[in-house]
Protein backbone atom coordinates (compact mmCIF):
# COMPACT_ATOMS: atom_id res chain seq x y z
CA UNK A 1 0.00 0.00 0.00
CA UNK A 2 3.04 2.25 -0.25
CA UNK A 3 1.94 4.02 -3.40
CA UNK A 4 -1.39 4.88 -1.89
CA UNK A 5 -0.52 8.43 -1.03
CA UNK A 6 2.70 9.13 -2.89
CA UNK A 7 3.12 12.36 -0.94
CA UNK A 8 6.88 12.69 -1.61
CA UNK A 9 6.60 14.90 -4.68
CA UNK A 10 4.06 17.42 -3.60
CA UNK A 11 4.65 17.59 0.12
CA UNK A 12 8.19 18.52 -0.77
CA UNK A 13 6.78 21.46 -2.62
CA UNK A 14 4.88 22.59 0.39
CA UNK A 15 7.83 22.35 2.78
CA UNK A 16 10.41 24.14 0.65
CA UNK A 17 8.00 26.83 -0.42
CA UNK A 18 9.49 29.47 1.85
CA UNK A 19 12.39 31.24 0.05
CA UNK A 20 11.06 33.68 -2.53
CA UNK A 21 13.25 32.74 -5.49
CA UNK A 22 12.71 29.01 -5.18
CA UNK A 23 9.07 29.51 -4.60
CA UNK A 24 8.39 31.05 -7.96
CA UNK A 25 10.14 28.17 -9.69
CA UNK A 26 8.37 25.60 -7.59
CA UNK A 27 5.08 27.40 -7.98
CA UNK A 28 5.48 27.06 -11.70
CA UNK A 29 6.42 23.41 -11.38
CA UNK A 30 3.56 22.63 -9.02
CA UNK A 31 0.83 21.70 -11.53
CA UNK A 32 3.26 19.43 -13.35
CA UNK A 33 4.19 17.70 -10.12
CA UNK A 34 0.53 17.05 -9.43
CA UNK A 35 0.09 15.60 -12.89
CA UNK A 36 3.27 13.56 -12.92
CA UNK A 37 2.08 10.32 -11.28
CA UNK A 38 -1.11 10.15 -13.37
CA UNK A 39 0.77 10.87 -16.59
CA UNK A 40 3.49 8.33 -15.83
CA UNK A 41 1.06 5.51 -15.06
CA UNK A 42 -1.16 6.39 -17.99
CA UNK A 43 1.78 6.52 -20.37
CA UNK A 44 3.42 3.32 -19.19
CA UNK A 45 0.34 1.11 -19.09
CA UNK A 46 -1.96 2.70 -21.61
CA UNK A 47 -0.25 4.91 -24.19
CA UNK A 48 2.80 2.69 -24.65
CA UNK A 49 0.75 -0.50 -25.12
CA UNK A 50 -1.55 1.27 -27.59
CA UNK A 51 1.49 2.39 -29.55
CA UNK A 52 2.73 -1.18 -29.23
CA UNK A 53 -0.48 -2.49 -30.77
CA UNK A 54 -0.02 -0.24 -33.78
CA UNK A 55 3.65 -1.12 -34.13
CA UNK A 56 3.25 -4.87 -33.73
CA UNK A 57 0.38 -4.86 -36.23
CA UNK A 58 2.97 -4.03 -38.90
CA UNK A 59 5.04 -7.08 -38.08
CA UNK A 60 4.96 -10.82 -38.33
CA UNK A 61 5.58 -12.08 -34.82
CA UNK A 62 5.01 -15.33 -32.96
CA UNK A 63 5.27 -13.60 -29.59
CA UNK A 64 8.18 -15.69 -28.37
CA UNK A 65 11.22 -13.38 -28.44
CA UNK A 66 11.35 -9.69 -29.26
CA UNK A 67 14.19 -10.43 -31.69
CA UNK A 68 11.77 -12.42 -33.82
CA UNK A 69 9.83 -9.30 -34.84
CA UNK A 70 9.80 -8.95 -38.60
CA UNK A 71 8.45 -5.86 -40.34
CA UNK A 72 5.87 -6.76 -42.98
CA UNK A 73 4.13 -3.45 -43.61
CA UNK A 74 0.38 -3.72 -44.05
CA UNK A 75 0.40 -7.46 -44.77
CA UNK A 76 -1.61 -8.30 -41.66
CA UNK A 77 -4.34 -5.88 -42.68
CA UNK A 78 -4.39 -7.30 -46.19
CA UNK A 79 -4.61 -10.79 -44.70
CA UNK A 80 -7.52 -9.75 -42.51
CA UNK A 81 -9.47 -8.01 -45.25
CA UNK A 82 -9.09 -10.99 -47.55
CA UNK A 83 -9.96 -13.58 -44.93
CA UNK A 84 -13.42 -15.07 -44.69
CA UNK A 85 -13.00 -15.61 -40.99
CA UNK A 86 -12.46 -11.91 -40.38
CA UNK A 87 -15.54 -10.86 -42.31
CA UNK A 88 -17.65 -13.50 -40.62
CA UNK A 89 -16.55 -12.27 -37.20
CA UNK A 90 -17.28 -8.67 -38.17
CA UNK A 91 -20.67 -9.70 -39.54
CA UNK A 92 -21.51 -11.34 -36.23
CA UNK A 93 -20.76 -8.07 -34.45
CA UNK A 94 -23.03 -6.28 -36.89
CA UNK A 95 -25.84 -8.77 -36.29
CA UNK A 96 -25.54 -8.07 -32.56
CA UNK A 97 -26.10 -4.32 -33.05
CA UNK A 98 -29.92 -4.33 -33.34
CA UNK A 99 -30.09 -6.62 -30.31
CA UNK A 100 -27.70 -4.63 -28.17
CA UNK A 101 -28.78 -1.16 -29.32
CA UNK A 102 -32.29 -0.90 -30.75
CA UNK A 103 -34.13 -3.55 -28.78
CA UNK A 104 -33.19 -2.33 -25.28
CA UNK A 105 -33.79 1.29 -26.34
CA UNK A 106 -37.34 0.46 -27.41
CA UNK A 107 -37.95 -1.75 -24.38
CA UNK A 108 -36.73 1.03 -22.10
CA UNK A 109 -38.43 3.91 -23.88
CA UNK A 110 -41.96 2.56 -23.91
CA UNK A 111 -42.44 2.17 -20.13
CA UNK A 112 -40.54 5.41 -19.51
CA UNK A 113 -42.98 7.31 -21.70
CA UNK A 114 -46.02 5.66 -20.14
CA UNK A 115 -44.79 6.32 -16.62
CA UNK A 116 -44.35 9.98 -17.43
CA UNK A 117 -47.68 10.33 -19.21
CA UNK A 118 -49.72 8.75 -16.49
CA UNK A 119 -47.65 10.49 -13.80
CA UNK A 120 -47.07 7.21 -12.03
CA UNK A 121 -45.71 7.36 -8.52
CA UNK A 122 -43.01 5.05 -7.35
CA UNK A 123 -41.30 4.78 -10.71
CA UNK A 124 -38.04 5.05 -8.81
CA UNK A 125 -38.92 1.97 -6.86
CA UNK A 126 -38.66 -0.08 -10.02
CA UNK A 127 -35.30 1.36 -10.98
CA UNK A 128 -33.15 -0.77 -8.71
CA UNK A 129 -34.54 -4.04 -10.00
CA UNK A 130 -34.42 -2.97 -13.61
CA UNK A 131 -30.89 -1.66 -13.33
CA UNK A 132 -29.45 -4.70 -11.56
CA UNK A 133 -28.31 -6.75 -14.59
CA UNK A 134 -26.37 -3.77 -15.92
CA UNK A 135 -23.88 -3.79 -13.03
CA UNK A 136 -23.16 -7.52 -13.21
CA UNK A 137 -19.99 -8.90 -14.78
CA UNK A 138 -20.51 -10.31 -18.29
CA UNK A 139 -19.08 -13.68 -17.32
CA UNK A 140 -21.61 -14.04 -14.55
CA UNK A 141 -24.43 -13.14 -16.93
CA UNK A 142 -23.06 -15.70 -19.36
CA UNK A 143 -22.78 -18.46 -16.78
CA UNK A 144 -26.28 -17.82 -15.42
CA UNK A 145 -27.92 -17.79 -18.86
CA UNK A 146 -25.98 -20.79 -20.02
CA UNK A 147 -27.57 -22.75 -17.25
CA UNK A 148 -31.05 -21.27 -17.77
CA UNK A 149 -30.87 -22.09 -21.48
CA UNK A 150 -29.33 -25.52 -21.04
CA UNK A 151 -31.22 -27.72 -23.53
CA UNK A 152 -31.49 -30.72 -21.22
CA UNK A 153 -32.21 -29.45 -17.72
CA UNK A 154 -32.40 -25.65 -18.10
CA UNK A 155 -35.57 -23.94 -16.86
CA UNK A 156 -36.46 -22.44 -20.25
CA UNK A 157 -36.60 -25.65 -22.21
CA UNK A 158 -38.17 -27.71 -19.44
CA UNK A 159 -40.91 -25.08 -19.25
CA UNK A 160 -41.34 -25.12 -23.01
CA UNK A 161 -41.58 -28.89 -23.01
CA UNK A 162 -44.17 -28.79 -20.27
CA UNK A 163 -46.16 -26.32 -22.36
CA UNK A 164 -46.20 -28.82 -25.19
CA UNK A 165 -43.30 -27.79 -27.41
CA UNK A 166 -41.86 -31.16 -28.31
CA UNK A 167 -38.36 -30.14 -29.37
CA UNK A 168 -37.38 -26.59 -28.47
CA UNK A 169 -34.08 -25.37 -29.95
CA UNK A 170 -30.90 -25.85 -27.97
CA UNK A 171 -30.42 -22.05 -28.07
CA UNK A 172 -26.72 -21.38 -27.44
CA UNK A 173 -25.75 -24.70 -29.01
CA UNK A 174 -27.89 -24.23 -32.11
CA UNK A 175 -26.32 -23.04 -35.36
CA UNK A 176 -29.25 -20.77 -36.19
CA UNK A 177 -30.22 -19.61 -32.73
CA UNK A 178 -26.86 -19.12 -31.00
CA UNK A 179 -26.14 -15.60 -32.24
CA UNK A 180 -29.66 -14.18 -31.73
CA UNK A 181 -29.68 -15.78 -28.28
CA UNK A 182 -26.46 -14.01 -27.36
CA UNK A 183 -28.06 -10.84 -28.71
CA UNK A 184 -31.13 -11.32 -26.53
CA UNK A 185 -28.96 -11.81 -23.47
CA UNK A 186 -27.30 -8.49 -24.30
CA UNK A 187 -30.69 -6.81 -24.68
CA UNK A 188 -31.79 -8.28 -21.35
CA UNK A 189 -28.77 -6.80 -19.61
CA UNK A 190 -29.29 -3.32 -21.08
CA UNK A 191 -32.99 -2.44 -21.15
CA UNK A 192 -33.14 -1.38 -17.52
CA UNK A 193 -30.21 0.96 -18.07
CA UNK A 194 -32.07 2.55 -21.00
CA UNK A 195 -35.25 2.88 -18.94
CA UNK A 196 -33.47 4.63 -16.09
CA UNK A 197 -31.74 7.08 -18.42
CA UNK A 198 -34.96 7.84 -20.30
CA UNK A 199 -37.03 8.33 -17.14
CA UNK A 200 -34.48 10.84 -15.88
CA UNK A 201 -34.36 12.53 -19.27
CA UNK A 202 -38.11 12.91 -19.68
CA UNK A 203 -38.35 14.62 -16.31
CA UNK A 204 -36.06 17.33 -17.62
CA UNK A 205 -38.31 18.14 -20.57
CA UNK A 206 -40.20 21.37 -19.72
CA UNK A 207 -43.85 20.71 -19.01
CA UNK A 208 -45.05 23.64 -21.15
CA UNK A 209 -43.87 21.77 -24.22
CA UNK A 210 -46.28 18.99 -23.39
CA UNK A 211 -49.06 21.44 -22.59
CA UNK A 212 -48.51 23.27 -25.85
CA UNK A 213 -48.60 20.02 -27.77
CA UNK A 214 -51.82 19.04 -26.03
CA UNK A 215 -53.40 22.43 -26.81
CA UNK A 216 -52.51 21.76 -30.43
CA UNK A 217 -54.45 18.54 -30.10
CA UNK A 218 -51.48 16.21 -30.35
CA UNK A 219 -52.21 12.56 -29.70
CA UNK A 220 -49.96 10.03 -28.00
CA UNK A 221 -47.76 9.32 -31.02
CA UNK A 222 -47.60 12.92 -32.10
CA UNK A 223 -46.52 13.98 -28.63
CA UNK A 224 -43.88 11.25 -28.62
CA UNK A 225 -42.56 12.35 -31.99
CA UNK A 226 -42.66 16.11 -31.48
CA UNK A 227 -41.83 16.52 -27.80
CA UNK A 228 -40.46 13.41 -26.12
CA UNK A 229 -38.04 12.04 -28.68
CA UNK A 230 -36.42 15.40 -29.49
CA UNK A 231 -36.23 16.11 -25.75
CA UNK A 232 -34.41 12.84 -25.18
CA UNK A 233 -31.79 13.46 -27.84
CA UNK A 234 -28.93 13.58 -25.35
CA UNK A 235 -30.00 10.38 -23.59
CA UNK A 236 -30.48 8.67 -26.93
CA UNK A 237 -26.97 9.62 -27.96
CA UNK A 238 -25.59 8.10 -24.75
CA UNK A 239 -27.67 4.92 -24.96
CA UNK A 240 -26.92 4.36 -28.63
CA UNK A 241 -23.22 5.02 -28.48
CA UNK A 242 -22.64 3.05 -25.26
CA UNK A 243 -24.56 0.02 -26.44
CA UNK A 244 -23.07 0.20 -29.91
CA UNK A 245 -19.63 0.06 -28.37
CA UNK A 246 -20.75 -2.92 -26.27
CA UNK A 247 -21.90 -4.71 -29.43
CA UNK A 248 -18.62 -4.06 -31.21
CA UNK A 249 -16.46 -5.15 -28.31
CA UNK A 250 -18.66 -8.03 -27.18
CA UNK A 251 -16.44 -10.56 -25.47
CA UNK A 252 -17.22 -11.50 -21.86
CA UNK A 253 -20.72 -12.91 -22.33
CA UNK A 254 -19.74 -14.79 -25.46
CA UNK A 255 -16.59 -16.22 -23.92
CA UNK A 256 -18.68 -17.57 -21.04
CA UNK A 257 -21.60 -18.89 -23.10
CA UNK A 258 -20.53 -20.18 -26.50
CA UNK A 259 -16.84 -19.31 -26.77
CA UNK A 260 -17.54 -18.54 -30.42
CA UNK A 261 -19.40 -21.74 -31.21
CA UNK A 262 -21.12 -23.75 -32.44
CA UNK A 263 -18.67 -23.83 -35.33
CA UNK A 264 -17.79 -20.15 -35.53
CA UNK A 265 -21.38 -18.94 -35.45
CA UNK A 266 -20.79 -16.55 -32.55
CA UNK A 267 -17.14 -15.74 -33.17
CA UNK A 268 -16.85 -11.96 -32.87
CA UNK A 269 -13.89 -9.67 -33.54
CA UNK A 270 -12.64 -9.51 -29.95
CA UNK A 271 -12.66 -13.28 -29.63
CA UNK A 272 -11.04 -13.71 -33.05
CA UNK A 273 -8.36 -11.23 -32.02
CA UNK A 274 -7.50 -13.05 -28.78
CA UNK A 275 -7.54 -16.45 -30.46
CA UNK A 276 -5.31 -15.26 -33.29
CA UNK A 277 -2.76 -13.73 -30.96
CA UNK A 278 -2.59 -16.29 -28.19
CA UNK A 279 -3.86 -19.58 -29.61
CA UNK A 280 -2.62 -19.34 -33.19
CA UNK A 281 0.49 -17.37 -32.11
CA UNK A 282 -0.08 -14.80 -34.83
CA UNK A 283 0.50 -11.79 -32.62
CA UNK A 284 0.99 -9.34 -35.48
CA UNK A 285 -2.28 -10.41 -37.06
CA UNK A 286 -4.11 -10.25 -33.72
CA UNK A 287 -2.96 -6.67 -33.11
CA UNK A 288 -4.03 -5.68 -36.62
CA UNK A 289 -7.53 -6.84 -35.72
CA UNK A 290 -7.27 -4.87 -32.48
CA UNK A 291 -6.51 -1.74 -34.49
CA UNK A 292 -9.44 -2.38 -36.83
CA UNK A 293 -11.71 -2.91 -33.83
CA UNK A 294 -10.56 0.29 -32.15
CA UNK A 295 -10.90 2.39 -35.30
CA UNK A 296 -14.34 0.95 -36.01
CA UNK A 297 -15.49 1.69 -32.47
CA UNK A 298 -14.24 5.24 -32.70
CA UNK A 299 -15.77 5.92 -36.12
CA UNK A 300 -19.18 4.52 -35.25
CA UNK A 301 -19.43 6.31 -31.93
CA UNK A 302 -18.46 9.60 -33.54
CA UNK A 303 -21.09 8.90 -36.18
CA UNK A 304 -23.78 8.28 -33.57
CA UNK A 305 -22.90 11.41 -31.63
CA UNK A 306 -22.96 13.42 -34.88
CA UNK A 307 -26.29 12.01 -35.85
CA UNK A 308 -27.89 13.19 -32.66
CA UNK A 309 -26.12 16.50 -32.52
CA UNK A 310 -26.97 17.56 -36.08
CA UNK A 311 -30.66 17.70 -35.29
CA UNK A 312 -29.84 20.25 -32.64
CA UNK A 313 -29.05 23.09 -35.00
CA UNK B 1 -56.28 4.05 -12.03
CA UNK B 2 -57.60 1.66 -14.65
CA UNK B 3 -55.16 3.05 -17.18
CA UNK B 4 -52.34 2.98 -14.69
CA UNK B 5 -52.67 -0.63 -13.72
CA UNK B 6 -51.40 -2.09 -17.02
CA UNK B 7 -48.35 0.17 -16.85
CA UNK B 8 -47.58 -0.94 -13.32
CA UNK B 9 -47.92 -4.52 -14.49
CA UNK B 10 -45.61 -3.81 -17.40
CA UNK B 11 -43.00 -2.35 -15.07
CA UNK B 12 -43.41 -5.24 -12.70
CA UNK B 13 -42.87 -7.65 -15.57
CA UNK B 14 -39.72 -5.74 -16.51
CA UNK B 15 -38.41 -6.06 -12.96
CA UNK B 16 -39.31 -9.74 -12.76
CA UNK B 17 -37.54 -10.53 -16.04
CA UNK B 18 -34.48 -8.61 -14.87
CA UNK B 19 -34.29 -10.18 -11.42
CA UNK B 20 -35.62 -13.73 -11.78
CA UNK B 21 -32.47 -15.21 -13.36
CA UNK B 22 -30.57 -14.20 -10.23
CA UNK B 23 -33.25 -15.48 -7.88
CA UNK B 24 -33.45 -18.89 -9.50
CA UNK B 25 -29.66 -19.06 -9.44
CA UNK B 26 -29.75 -18.60 -5.67
CA UNK B 27 -32.40 -21.30 -5.45
CA UNK B 28 -30.37 -23.63 -7.66
CA UNK B 29 -27.31 -23.09 -5.48
CA UNK B 30 -29.15 -24.59 -2.53
CA UNK B 31 -30.44 -27.68 -4.28
CA UNK B 32 -29.15 -31.13 -5.07
CA UNK B 33 -28.63 -32.04 -8.71
CA UNK B 34 -31.77 -34.15 -8.55
CA UNK B 35 -33.90 -31.38 -7.08
CA UNK B 36 -32.66 -29.04 -9.78
CA UNK B 37 -34.60 -30.75 -12.54
CA UNK B 38 -37.78 -31.05 -10.50
CA UNK B 39 -38.84 -27.46 -11.00
CA UNK B 40 -37.30 -24.04 -11.28
CA UNK B 41 -39.13 -22.37 -8.44
CA UNK B 42 -39.41 -25.37 -6.18
CA UNK B 43 -37.70 -24.98 -2.83
CA UNK B 44 -35.01 -27.45 -1.85
CA UNK B 45 -36.07 -29.95 0.77
CA UNK B 46 -33.05 -29.04 2.79
CA UNK B 47 -30.74 -26.16 1.77
CA UNK B 48 -27.51 -27.69 0.48
CA UNK B 49 -25.03 -25.30 2.10
CA UNK B 50 -22.38 -27.80 1.18
CA UNK B 51 -22.51 -26.46 -2.41
CA UNK B 52 -21.04 -23.23 -1.04
CA UNK B 53 -18.36 -25.04 0.88
CA UNK B 54 -17.40 -26.89 -2.28
CA UNK B 55 -17.33 -23.74 -4.36
CA UNK B 56 -15.41 -21.89 -1.69
CA UNK B 57 -12.85 -24.59 -0.88
CA UNK B 58 -12.65 -27.06 -3.78
CA UNK B 59 -13.33 -24.42 -6.39
CA UNK B 60 -10.75 -22.02 -4.89
CA UNK B 61 -13.31 -19.26 -4.56
CA UNK B 62 -11.70 -18.24 -1.30
CA UNK B 63 -8.55 -17.42 -3.26
CA UNK B 64 -10.43 -15.62 -6.08
CA UNK B 65 -12.44 -13.62 -3.59
CA UNK B 66 -9.39 -12.41 -1.69
CA UNK B 67 -7.62 -11.59 -4.95
CA UNK B 68 -10.65 -9.62 -6.13
CA UNK B 69 -10.68 -7.65 -2.89
CA UNK B 70 -6.95 -6.93 -2.99
CA UNK B 71 -7.07 -5.86 -6.63
CA UNK B 72 -10.16 -3.71 -6.05
CA UNK B 73 -8.49 -1.82 -3.19
CA UNK B 74 -5.17 -1.76 -4.99
CA UNK B 75 -6.84 -0.08 -7.94
CA UNK B 76 -9.48 2.12 -6.32
CA UNK B 77 -7.38 3.85 -3.65
CA UNK B 78 -4.36 4.84 -5.78
CA UNK B 79 -6.65 5.75 -8.68
CA UNK B 80 -8.60 8.09 -6.43
CA UNK B 81 -5.47 9.75 -5.08
CA UNK B 82 -3.95 10.22 -8.55
CA UNK B 83 -7.26 11.42 -10.03
CA UNK B 84 -7.61 13.99 -7.25
CA UNK B 85 -4.10 15.25 -7.88
CA UNK B 86 -4.48 15.52 -11.64
CA UNK B 87 -8.01 16.91 -11.41
CA UNK B 88 -6.70 19.51 -8.96
CA UNK B 89 -3.93 20.52 -11.35
CA UNK B 90 -6.42 21.14 -14.14
CA UNK B 91 -9.00 22.86 -11.97
CA UNK B 92 -6.72 25.23 -10.05
CA UNK B 93 -3.69 26.03 -12.20
CA UNK B 94 -2.91 27.68 -15.47
CA UNK B 95 0.18 26.29 -17.12
CA UNK B 96 1.83 25.69 -20.41
CA UNK B 97 0.58 22.59 -22.24
CA UNK B 98 -2.50 22.36 -20.04
CA UNK B 99 -4.99 21.52 -22.75
CA UNK B 100 -2.57 19.24 -24.59
CA UNK B 101 -1.99 17.14 -21.46
CA UNK B 102 -5.71 17.15 -20.72
CA UNK B 103 -6.56 15.83 -24.19
CA UNK B 104 -3.78 13.28 -23.92
CA UNK B 105 -5.25 11.88 -20.71
CA UNK B 106 -8.79 11.94 -22.07
CA UNK B 107 -7.80 9.84 -25.08
CA UNK B 108 -8.10 6.91 -22.72
CA UNK B 109 -11.88 7.36 -22.85
CA UNK B 110 -12.08 6.27 -26.46
CA UNK B 111 -9.54 3.44 -26.38
CA UNK B 112 -11.05 0.04 -25.62
CA UNK B 113 -9.00 -2.43 -23.59
CA UNK B 114 -8.96 -4.69 -26.65
CA UNK B 115 -6.70 -2.16 -28.33
CA UNK B 116 -3.92 -2.61 -25.79
CA UNK B 117 -4.37 -5.93 -24.08
CA UNK B 118 -2.06 -7.93 -26.36
CA UNK B 119 1.02 -5.69 -25.91
CA UNK B 120 0.14 -5.44 -22.21
CA UNK B 121 0.74 -9.17 -21.98
CA UNK B 122 4.24 -8.80 -23.44
CA UNK B 123 4.98 -5.68 -21.42
CA UNK B 124 4.11 -7.58 -18.25
CA UNK B 125 6.22 -10.49 -19.42
CA UNK B 126 9.24 -8.24 -19.94
CA UNK B 127 8.68 -6.70 -16.52
CA UNK B 128 8.41 -10.17 -14.97
CA UNK B 129 4.92 -9.37 -13.70
CA UNK B 130 2.90 -12.06 -15.48
CA UNK B 131 0.94 -14.16 -13.03
CA UNK B 132 0.87 -11.58 -10.30
CA UNK B 133 -1.69 -9.17 -8.94
CA UNK B 134 0.48 -6.29 -10.15
CA UNK B 135 -0.39 -7.27 -13.72
CA UNK B 136 -4.01 -6.53 -12.84
CA UNK B 137 -3.50 -3.48 -10.65
CA UNK B 138 -1.13 -1.30 -12.67
CA UNK B 139 -3.01 -1.34 -16.01
CA UNK B 140 -6.33 -0.76 -14.29
CA UNK B 141 -4.99 2.28 -12.47
CA UNK B 142 -3.87 3.56 -15.86
CA UNK B 143 -7.29 2.88 -17.35
CA UNK B 144 -8.93 4.80 -14.50
CA UNK B 145 -6.96 7.99 -15.08
CA UNK B 146 -9.07 9.39 -17.93
CA UNK B 147 -12.46 9.28 -16.29
CA UNK B 148 -11.01 10.07 -12.87
CA UNK B 149 -9.22 13.18 -14.06
CA UNK B 150 -12.28 14.38 -15.96
CA UNK B 151 -14.62 13.93 -13.00
CA UNK B 152 -12.30 15.37 -10.34
CA UNK B 153 -11.49 18.38 -12.48
CA UNK B 154 -15.22 19.03 -12.67
CA UNK B 155 -15.61 18.46 -8.94
CA UNK B 156 -12.79 20.82 -7.96
CA UNK B 157 -13.82 23.49 -10.48
CA UNK B 158 -17.08 23.72 -8.58
CA UNK B 159 -15.38 24.73 -5.33
CA UNK B 160 -15.74 28.53 -4.87
CA UNK B 161 -12.42 30.35 -5.27
CA UNK B 162 -12.93 32.40 -2.09
CA UNK B 163 -12.74 29.30 0.08
CA UNK B 164 -9.38 28.42 -1.40
CA UNK B 165 -8.05 31.97 -1.20
CA UNK B 166 -9.05 32.24 2.43
CA UNK B 167 -7.11 29.14 3.35
CA UNK B 168 -4.09 30.20 1.29
CA UNK B 169 -4.09 33.48 3.28
CA UNK B 170 -4.09 31.33 6.39
CA UNK B 171 -0.84 29.88 5.14
CA UNK B 172 -2.06 26.56 3.79
CA UNK B 173 0.11 25.13 1.03
CA UNK B 174 -1.44 23.72 -2.10
CA UNK B 175 -1.08 20.13 -0.85
CA UNK B 176 -3.05 20.93 2.28
CA UNK B 177 -5.61 22.93 0.30
CA UNK B 178 -6.17 19.87 -1.87
CA UNK B 179 -6.63 17.32 0.91
CA UNK B 180 -8.03 19.41 3.75
CA UNK B 181 -10.23 21.88 1.89
CA UNK B 182 -11.05 20.63 -1.59
CA UNK B 183 -11.24 16.90 -0.99
CA UNK B 184 -13.90 17.07 1.77
CA UNK B 185 -15.97 19.47 -0.32
CA UNK B 186 -15.86 17.12 -3.30
CA UNK B 187 -16.93 14.12 -1.27
CA UNK B 188 -20.05 13.27 -3.33
CA UNK B 189 -17.91 13.08 -6.47
CA UNK B 190 -15.30 11.03 -4.68
CA UNK B 191 -18.00 8.62 -3.54
CA UNK B 192 -19.39 8.17 -7.02
CA UNK B 193 -15.94 7.80 -8.49
CA UNK B 194 -14.91 5.12 -5.99
CA UNK B 195 -18.04 3.15 -6.79
CA UNK B 196 -17.31 3.36 -10.52
CA UNK B 197 -13.72 2.29 -10.05
CA UNK B 198 -14.84 -0.53 -7.81
CA UNK B 199 -17.44 -1.91 -10.24
CA UNK B 200 -15.10 -1.66 -13.23
CA UNK B 201 -12.34 -3.45 -11.36
CA UNK B 202 -14.55 -6.08 -9.74
CA UNK B 203 -16.07 -6.97 -13.12
CA UNK B 204 -12.92 -6.85 -15.25
CA UNK B 205 -12.51 -10.05 -17.19
CA UNK B 206 -10.41 -9.68 -20.33
CA UNK B 207 -7.31 -8.32 -18.61
CA UNK B 208 -6.94 -11.08 -15.98
CA UNK B 209 -7.85 -13.69 -18.58
CA UNK B 210 -4.93 -12.56 -20.74
CA UNK B 211 -2.19 -11.69 -18.25
CA UNK B 212 -2.70 -14.36 -15.59
CA UNK B 213 -2.64 -18.03 -16.43
CA UNK B 214 -1.96 -19.25 -12.90
CA UNK B 215 -5.28 -19.57 -11.03
CA UNK B 216 -3.50 -18.50 -7.84
CA UNK B 217 -3.64 -14.93 -9.11
CA UNK B 218 -7.09 -14.93 -10.63
CA UNK B 219 -10.04 -12.80 -9.64
CA UNK B 220 -13.66 -13.87 -9.40
CA UNK B 221 -14.92 -13.47 -13.00
CA UNK B 222 -12.18 -15.61 -14.56
CA UNK B 223 -12.41 -17.92 -11.56
CA UNK B 224 -16.07 -18.48 -12.33
CA UNK B 225 -15.19 -19.32 -15.92
CA UNK B 226 -12.58 -21.91 -14.88
CA UNK B 227 -15.10 -23.26 -12.52
CA UNK B 228 -17.84 -23.61 -15.09
CA UNK B 229 -15.46 -25.44 -17.40
CA UNK B 230 -14.41 -27.85 -14.67
CA UNK B 231 -17.84 -28.65 -13.27
CA UNK B 232 -19.96 -28.37 -16.39
CA UNK B 233 -22.52 -30.81 -15.11
CA UNK B 234 -22.60 -29.72 -11.49
CA UNK B 235 -24.98 -26.78 -11.81
CA UNK B 236 -25.70 -26.29 -8.09
CA UNK B 237 -22.02 -25.74 -7.26
CA UNK B 238 -21.58 -23.42 -10.25
CA UNK B 239 -24.70 -21.56 -9.12
CA UNK B 240 -23.17 -21.23 -5.65
CA UNK B 241 -20.05 -19.76 -7.24
CA UNK B 242 -22.17 -17.32 -9.24
CA UNK B 243 -24.06 -16.32 -6.11
CA UNK B 244 -20.78 -15.63 -4.29
CA UNK B 245 -20.05 -13.08 -7.04
CA UNK B 246 -23.38 -11.33 -7.46
CA UNK B 247 -24.64 -11.22 -3.89
CA UNK B 248 -21.96 -8.83 -2.56
CA UNK B 249 -22.33 -6.76 -5.72
CA UNK B 250 -26.10 -6.56 -5.23
CA UNK B 251 -25.66 -5.50 -1.60
CA UNK B 252 -23.23 -2.73 -2.59
CA UNK B 253 -25.63 -1.68 -5.32
CA UNK B 254 -28.65 -1.52 -3.01
CA UNK B 255 -26.70 0.44 -0.40
CA UNK B 256 -25.41 3.03 -2.85
CA UNK B 257 -28.13 2.80 -5.44
CA UNK B 258 -28.54 6.48 -6.12
CA UNK B 259 -24.86 7.33 -6.55
CA UNK B 260 -24.30 4.21 -8.55
CA UNK B 261 -27.07 4.81 -11.06
CA UNK B 262 -26.02 8.42 -11.33
CA UNK B 263 -22.39 7.49 -11.80
CA UNK B 264 -23.01 4.73 -14.27
CA UNK B 265 -25.29 6.82 -16.41
CA UNK B 266 -22.74 9.65 -16.36
CA UNK B 267 -19.82 7.27 -16.59
CA UNK B 268 -21.52 5.66 -19.55
CA UNK B 269 -19.50 8.07 -21.64
CA UNK B 270 -16.41 6.16 -20.55
CA UNK B 271 -16.50 4.34 -23.86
Amino acid sequence: MEDVTRPDVASGVHDVAQPVVQRSFLARAEPYLYLLPAVIVFTAFMAVPVAGTMAISLTDWDGIALSGLEFVGLDNYVDAFTSDEFWRALWHNIVLIPFFVLLPAVLGLLPAVLVHQLKLRGARFFQAGLFLPYIMPGVLIGVVWRWILNPVFGPVNSTLKRLGFESPPSWLGDFTWALPTVGLIGAWAAYGFCYVLFVAGIQKIPNDLYEAARLDGAGFWEELKVVTLPGLRREMAVVFSVNLILALRAFDVIRATTNGGPGDETQVLALYMINSAFNANRVGYGTAIAVVLAVLTLLLSVLVLRLFRDNDD
Amino acid sequence: MIRRLPVYLLLMLGVVVAVVPFLITILASLKTTVELVQGVFSLPEEPQWDNYRRAWVDGNFDRFFINSLVVAFGVVVPSLVLSCMSGYAFARYRFRGKSAIFIYLLLGLVVPLQALVIPLFYLMREMGLLDSLWALILPQIAMSMSFGTLLMREAFSGVPGEIVEASVLDGAGSWRVLWEIMFPLARPFVGTLSLMFFIWTWNEFLLPLVVNVDPTFQTLPVGLLFFQQRWTSDIPVTAAGATIIFLPLTVVFLLFQRQMIEGLTQGAIKG
